[in-house]
């Protein structure tokens, strides 16, 4: 009797609650996350890709995807050589603090975006801590390029390195061994046996430093002063775009970075599964 | 003063004064070496040499301190105080890219992201060698260790016979002054152990470059050794070649290490060794005894010769009456357990050995025969034989291995201990 119990909801459970679950799961996703995505690009086809095109084309909207890749690539370089060098020093050297040094490069990541941007200002702005004495010598590290940099190196700043470090503690030590005792120093290991063996890890992290500079937005807002031609960063373009009340500017540039975005998506991903296979 | 033989300093045993002369004889020579690591003492005072073009092995059980020799020696670890010298170049304070030495790790420790070529040329790349060089050395190198095919794969992609080709392939690709082998077959299954020891004893001769290899299988170390250094808890316990060490075993522990061993308790008493009612005669070379002082009798099993069995020999000695307990099969030899009895009265008839142990009057002894004597002369449980010795080694009492003292409990048990590890023949 249970055994045809058991068998009911069995089949039950396969034929009706399983479908019921994938149809609310996507159904939950649709007005959340994926009707918001799809917006963005019927939209911006409804009016035809002509004025798509045109508005994309602008001088303005060029300028600000070039900037933001531009900024990126910066803060990418900067962060996963600083990623490197940091997992090392952490990794082969006990002191005391090293813990502590740790939990405070993981640490920019929990603070608001627009915090850092304020406390940027608070630092290098022309009545900052140190940027008086910058405004003195006529140097200005706010309201430019470097501002921006700076601000997405701090967001962005334990990306790298949470992607670097545990692969460079796994890495077994008798390789360095063996490369001492075949008379490497200690900068040709490194190069030659270390840097090799963290590839994956670097292009994982490079990648994940990348996309989320590329968005980001609360901290540039503050610290670049959104002035187009000038500082105004991709996603600062977006704002200021839809702020004027030009919907399709800001929607061309919004379908762009939306595309670059799933684009560098993909390739994490395909790194990431193609180096977990080593 | 007597001249310094070639024993002598291979075991280390001259001073100061003489060290001008040893030193640029030596490929390797170790003084003093002294490791703890925090309170415990792991090495002390370890003293050998190694001549140009020999194999030392370094046996050992684990934890014995053979590893961290090598490491000492390798540069990866510094020793608290002694000397290290290369060929006349004192090397313990240089860094281990400084000395010139080769080692082929007990995982091989090949880069996994080169190629087998690229392994090899590692070590002539960062000493910036032209092209044309390394090239010539890395085709050299693969032709000798006979992986001209492989160059292109990848470290995964091969055997563990073969990745430790490469890795001696390696090593040696610098020139190096001495090639250090870390447990190198450990890794290996049971059938290529003993081809691949037999190859590269044969490599290393033709190169003629010193090898010291560390090991804890004795077999190994019978068969790849030019000497054998045996090591217990941090200490050297007897260094000479294969055949010194296992036939004439200076303590306790090389014996029982090294190859099966009976152990008798006796008393020395006017120029013979008295155990129980049985007496054996104290050999000539051995050091100063008094009558009265306890001794250790040490034999192998292969040397107890059962009476009436080849070969016979006026030098065999008679030991006495004893009744077999149990007999097995192995192959190429016969092993038998037998009670032999101390007090030469009747002879404890069928009692076999699992039955609870035997009374003081008698101790177990194992010997072996070969398959053809066991099938000349055919024995069952229970049959009295009496029996002789072909050769025996005597050692004072204090000669144990360091920190226990024999007792002739301990020695049955030692025997028994000595057969369960699996140490056959």
């Amino acid at each position: 009797m249970s055994a045809a119990v058991s068998r009911l909801s069995r089949i039950e459970a396969q034929t009706v609650i399983k479908p019921i679950n994938i149809l609310l799961l996507i159904g939950i996703m649709m007005p959340l996350v994926l009707l918001p995505l799809a917006s963005i690009f019927i939209f911006g086809m409804g009016k035809g890709t002509g004025h798509l095109w045109e508005s994309l084309t602008s001088r303005e909207a060029l300028f600000a995807l070039k900037l933001s890749l531009l900024t990126s690539a910066a803060t990418t370089v900067f962060n996963v050589a600083f990623g490197v060098f940091a997992s090392y020093v952490l990794t082969k050297y006990s002191f005391p603090g090293n813990t502590a040094l740790t939990v405070i490069i993981s640490l920019p990541t929990a603070i608001p975006t627009a915090v850092v941007g304020f406390s940027l200002l608070l630092l290098w702005g022309p009545y900052g801590l140190l940027g008086q004495y910058l405004a003195e010598a006529n140097l200005q590290l706010m309201f430019n390029t470097w501002a921006i940099i700076l601000a997405n190196i701090f967001v962005t700043f334990p990306l790298a390195f949470g992607s670097i470090k545990p692969v460079l503690e796994s890495i077994n030590v008798v390789y360095e061994e063996a490369a001492e005792t075949i008379g490497a120093t200690r900068w040709q290991t490194f190069r030659h046996i270390t840097l090799p063996a963290l590839r994956g890890a670097i292009i994982t992290g490079a990648l994940l430093t990348f996309a989320r500079s590329l968005g980001e937005f609360g901290s540039t807002i503050m610290v670049s002063g959104n002035l187009a031609m000038r500082t105004q960063t991709a996603p600062l373009y977006i704002f200021a775009k839809f702020n004027e009340g030009d919907v399709e500017g800001a929607n061309a540039v919004a379908i762009v970075l939306a595309l670059m975005s799933f684009a560098i998506f993909t390739l994490i991903i395909s790194a990431r599964n193609r180096f977990l296979e080593k | 003063m007597r001249p310094i033989t070639q024993i002598d300093w291979l075991e280390g045993r001259t001073d100061q004064k003489t060290m001008a002369d040893i030193i640029p004889l030596a490929a390797v020579c170790v003084r003093d070496l002294t490791k703890s690591y925090g309170k415990e003492s792991v090495l002390h005072r370890i003293n050998f040499n190694v001549r140009e073009g020999e194999i030392l092995v370094l046996l050992g059980p684990s934890g014995s301190g053979k590893s961290t020799t090598l490491r000492l020696i390798a540069g990866l670890e510094t020793p608290d105080s002694g000397e290290i010298w290369l060929h006349g170049r004192r090397v313990d304070s240089l860094r281990s890219r400084e000395r010139n030495v080769g080692v082929i790790f007990q995982q091989y420790a090949l880069f996994p992201q080169m190629t087998v070529e690229e392994n090899i040329a590692f070590g002539l790349m960062i000493r910036k060698k032209s092209r044309r060089e390394i090239q010539t050395t890395v085709n050299r190198l693969l032709e000798m260790v006979r992986l001209n095919e492989h160059r292109s794969k990848m470290p995964s992609q091969l055997s563990g016979g073969q990745q430790q080709r490469v890795a001696i392939a390696r090593a040696l690709a610098y020139g190096p002054e001495v090639l250090l082998f870390d447990e190198p077959f450990a890794a290996l299954d049971e059938q290529n152990r003993a081809r691949l020891r037999r190859e590269i004893r044969a490599l290393l001769k033709n190169i003629r470059i010193p090898a010291i290899f560390i090991t804890h299988d004795q077999e190994e170390a019978l068969e790849l050794a030019d000497h054998i250094a045996v090591l217990n808890r941090g200490r050297i316990e007897q260094i000479g070649t294969p055949a010194e060490i296992y036939s004439r075993p200076q303590t306790e522990f090389v014996a029982t290490f090294l190859g099966a061993a009976n152990i008798l308790a006796g008393r020395v008493s006017g120029g013979w060794i008295e155990l129980g009612a049985l007496r054996l005669a104290l050999p000539e070379d051995m050091p100063r005894t008094v009558d009265g002082d306890k001794v250790k009798v040490i034999f192998r099993p292969e040397d107890v010769i059962i009476n009436g069995c080849l070969p016979q020999r006026p030098s065999n000695h008679y030991l006495g009456r004893s009744v077999i307990g149990e007999i097995s099969f192995i192959g190429s030899y016969e092993r038998l357990t037998v009670n032999l009895n101390l007090h030469q009265s009747e002879p404890e008839l069928a009692r076999p050995v699992a039955e609870g142990p035997p009374s003081n009057d008698s101790v177990i002894i194992t010997v072996t025969r070969p398959r053809w004597e066991a099938e000349d002369m055919p024995l069952g449980p229970g049959q009295q034989i009496t029996i002789g010795l072909s050769s025996y080694t005597v050692l004072p009492e204090q000669a144990s291995d360091h920190g226990a003292a024999g007792h002739i409990e301990r020695h049955r048990r030692g025997v028994e201990e000595v057969f369960d590890e699996g140490a056959g023949i």
